[in-house]
């Protein structure tokens, strides 16, 4: 077995709270993320999920009332885009790229890819960068692969080959993973430390998961936690000095009484002093320059063995 | 229609009174433990150590595998941080196979005063005794090696008399009671003492997304204040009747920030009365075996 292959994707301990630094001496870093995919099933975005009144909210509506409450703060966030949302809705990215905010790839329809073949997905992603710098003029640095509602973990879906077609494909960083609360190395091969720099994500802080989840109808409303969950997780990361991201879906925030919410809690980040607003592209750059995978990626020999009678 | 109705009615009667018995005699509660002097009430901090292990057990996909690695990248090096700045000595429960993964962060915790107990070979007991006996023995020769002792404790369903027989002390894995308990055959021989925890004074019930399978529309996704108040009712209630309570959290669960903020606001809740004891489960166990 190669090294800690499916068991660990990165090295074995995270850097310390007191190493990290921030651009211009600032405290900690404060991302917003956007989800532009519209509610769909593991085949990604099919034609009926893009009929529906909150497909259509989460582009009209929803989304002007987001980028409304992002600009009353002066916030630029990271839009993750599918492919065929940019070529649909092309005048609007551009809008948004133009007013300084980041387009980032969220897969060709945000399918799941976990059991494609390394091929099929090849082509999927290089299509899928090529139609979104077309659409926007600036090909994307990021890539997401973030949970749809009715995924079995909420994690979000790639594939054993995702990472190194990331690198292969040019990408500077991965946009949600779990293994850190800071930025981090995802290893895709062990013995060149080939890796990929990983922006953190957790679901607490998605607003999908506490707005109607998982659907209108069955889930309970519940923006209080989501409230705290922030607020708590974002007192907590800036006395430490790391790093605090949130993902939000304009068809779920938009929607008044959660907006009214988010904006108490931007409030309470604006009375945070030392906080640097990022956009994702932003953050990646200042961590692959600060601690670049050269000297910050400590993999270790490992001791790891293979026993009969035990997992391999 | 197939149904397991028969119409032998005593025959009913007689398997369950026999099923009820052989179980209460296999478990006798502790009606009251003598504490220490001062003693209250005592409170074990345990933190299963998963991180990927169970995961990738299940053969999970890549992500999930990642979401258990925080605990041992993250989790576990903040919950050794949190314990020590109060001075708590907490009893970390881990599987043997994590020796290979993570032994700095066991080290390290071992160095700091804090038990480092079985928590399985690989998060499963084999069904074949021989196997078990097998995973049980690598388990010990692994915590062995990293920390120098062999663990006394174990969270598992290991079997009682295999337990015995290689010097653990107690387990800490099943709930019949609140107060500390003994596990033994129907004759009261062999027992061994049993550290109660709850499900509802466990994180992962409150904030691992998918936790035992659970399906989308039953996540219970809650926030840190709302979770610290219903362990806060726990310990007021265990408090006020003196006895024993037992927090189970998992690193790649506790040691988010947010959580860690949290935990440090309960310890200091729980700090501020007289009488609470904040031993590992080890020295809970050998007292209460000492005074027996």
């Amino acid at each position: 077995m190669p090294w800690k292959d499916r068991y660990t994707i990165s090295d074995e301990k995270s850097i310390v709270d007191s190493a990290i630094t921030w651009p211009d001496g600032k405290r900690c870093c404060f991302r917003v993320v956007v989800d532009l995919s519209p509610a769909c099933g593991p085949d990604g975005i099919e034609p009926a999920d893009l009929a529906t009144p909150d497909a259509y909210y989460g582009m009209n509506g929803g989304l002007a009332a987001l980028v409304g409450m992002l600009d009353r703060y002066h916030i630029k966030a990271t839009f993750a885009v599918p492919a065929v949302i940019a070529e649909i809705q092309a005048d609007k990215l551009r809008r948004l790229a133009g007013e300084g905010h980041e387009i980032a790839a969220h897969g060709f329809k945000h399918e799941d890819v976990s059991k494609l073949d390394k091929d099929d997905e090849r082509k999927r992603l290089a299509r899928t960068t090529e139609i979104i710098a077309r659409a926007v003029g600036q090909r994307p640095a990021g890539w997401f692969s973030l949970a749809r509602p009715g995924d079995k973990f909420a994690g979000g879906a790639i594939s054993p080959n995702t990472v190194d077609l990331l690198l292969e494909g040019g990408y500077e960083y991965f946009g949600n993973g779990l293994a850190d609360d800071a930025p981090h190395y995802w290893v895709s091969d062990f013995a060149s430390r080939r890796a990929i720099l990983t922006l953190p994500y957790y679901y607490h802080f998605d607003d999908q998961f506490f707005l109607l989840f998982p659907r209108k109808g069955t889930g309970l409303e519940n923006p209080d936690s989501l409230f705290r969950n922030w607020k708590a997780e974002l007192d907590a990361q800036y006395k430490r000095g790391r790093h605090f991201s949130m993902v939000l879906h304009p068809h779920a925030i938009g929607w008044p009484n959660r907006l009214h919410m988010l904006g108490q809690f931007l409030d309470h980040a604006r009375a945070l002093p030392e906080l640097w607003y990022a956009t994702s592209v932003d953050c990646a750059q200042h961590w692959s320059g600060t601690f670049p995978a050269a000297t910050h990626l400590k993999l270790e020999a490992s001791i790891w063995q293979d026993y009969p009678g035990s997992l391999n | 229609m197939d149904t397991a109705i028969t119409n032998d009615l005593d025959q009913d009667l007689a398997a369950l009174k026999a099923k009820a018995a052989d179980y209460g005699a296999r478990h006798k509660v502790i009606e009251r433990v003598e504490w220490p002097q001062d003693v209250r009430l005592a409170v074990n901090f345990t933190a299963d150590f998963d991180t990927m292990l169970l995961r990738r057990l299940l053969n999970e996909p890549p992500q999930q595998l990642a979401k258990g690695e925080f605990g041992g990248r993250v989790g576990i090096w903040r919950l050794i941080e949190l314990f020590d700045s109060h001075d708590i000595k907490a009893t970390i429960f881990t599987p043997g196979r994590i020796c290979e993964l993570y032994p700095d962060s066991l080290r390290a915790a071992a160095k700091s005063g804090h038990e480092i107990a079985d928590h399985m070979w690989e998060h499963r007991v084999p069904k074949e005794p021989e196997l078990e006996r097998d995973h049980l023995r690598k388990t010990i020769a692994a915590i062995e090696k990293t920390v120098g002792r062999k663990p006394v404790g174990t969270r598992s369903n290991h079997s009682r008399e295999l337990l015995l027989e290689h010097g653990y002390i107690y387990v800490s894995e099943d709930s019949m009671d609140h107060q500390p308990n003994w596990l033994s055959a129907p004759d009261g021989s062999k027992p061994i003492l049993n550290l109660p925890f709850h499900y509802a004074i466990d994180d992962a019930m409150f904030f691992s997304f998918a936790w035992l399978g659970s399906d989308n529309s039953a996540q219970r996704m809650m926030d840190p204040d709302h979770v610290e108040e219903i362990w806060w009712r726990m310990f007021e209630q265990c408090y006020r009747d003196g006895g024993y309570m037992n927090i189970c959290m998992h690193p790649f669960v506790s040691g988010r920030a947010l959580r860690i903020a949290m935990l440090d606001r309960l310890i200091n809740r729980m700090k501020a009365l007289p009488g609470v004891w904040f031993p590992t489960c080890e020295q809970v166990a050998r007292h209460i075996i000492g005074a027996r």
